[in-house]
């Protein structure tokens, strides 16, 4: 019986020491708003909806966000691989197995809206909460657009 | 245990170019057509250069589609409008990873109209 809850606790200290991919799992939900909406949407410059969209991507890669909008200049940043505190669980729990698993997963990353020099792009808000990021893009008009009309519903 | 960690978390695939003849950088609105092993390149292109995607031992960013997104990204910055597969090695045994050899063009005519990858979204 002893043997049992022994390999019963060591095993579980294993597995459950990959704390970012037991906590955040190997993907990542992106929440994208622009201001105004039903901007054309691309990631890595496929057309993958209007917004307000809801994206999952995986947390090991880095990924192009591109937005068009007629009469809007086009909106391009890049989703950028940011650490991940979960990861520190690893170190405080001692799972060895964790500092290995998370990186493979890509669990130890949070994408996130790129910044230069401490600064995100024009335009771009965004918030984390639980473990999802939230992205709001006020796009900017183009101003070589001119307007010359517009449809009203009859 | 630290060396391993930090092995690990660079986890970028190794990526060795040459660009014989690089020109101006395209813009983003500027189509680059993906042309994997089974497509063909159209007469009248200009090479441009060439890219080499290996594993670099612990790589975990390395699927299909990511490489030939990179691919891409580098192509505009040379000013090619074509990338061409021209070796392609598929994850095995021996790795995780897409290993790939590609060949960069610029081409005059309309990229959307050849035959080509559709990128996806992994």
């Amino acid at each position: 019986m002893k043997t049992i809850i022994k390999a019963t606790v060591l095993s579980s200290v294993i597995l459950l020491s990959s704390c970012a991919t037991i906590i955040s799992g190997s993907r990542q939900t992106i929440e994208i708003t622009s201001e105004p909406s039903t901007a054309q949407v691309f990631i890595n410059e496929v057309q993958v909806g209007q917004t307000p969209l809801q994206k999952t991507l995986k947390r090991n890669q880095e990924y192009q966000l591109t937005l068009k909008l007629d009469g809007y200049k086009t909106y391009e940043t890049k989703l950028k691989k940011k650490f991940n505190a979960w990861y520190i669980g690893n170190i405080l729990l001692g799972g060895f197995v964790g500092l290995i698993i998370d990186p493979i997963t890509g669990a130890m990353y949070q994408l996130k809206p790129e910044q230069i020099d401490g600064n995100l792009k024009s335009g771009t808000t965004y918030k984390t909460e639980d473990g999802n990021v939230f992205i709001k893009i006020t796009m900017e008009i183009d101003p070589t657009m001119e307007k010359v009309g517009q449809l009203e519903k009859l | 245990m630290l060396i391993i960690v930090i092995g690990i978390t660079s986890c970028g695939p190794k990526i060795t170019s040459n660009f014989t003849n690089p020109l101006p950088k395209l813009s983003i609105d500027e189509n680059v057509a993906l042309l994997d092993i089974e497509h063909n390149i159209p007469e009248n292109v200009v090479k441009v250069g060439d890219l080499r995607f290996q594993d670099s031992m612990l790589a975990t960013d390395c699927s299909f589609n990511s490489l030939m997104n990179k691919a891409r990204i580098e192509a505009r910055k040379n000013g090619a409008n074509i990338v061409k597969v021209i070796e392609k090695k598929k994850p095995d045994l021996w790795s995780t990873c897409y290993r790939l050899k590609i060949e960069l063009y610029k081409y005059d005519g309309d990229v959307s109209s050849l035959p080509q990858y559709t990128l996806k979204i992994d």
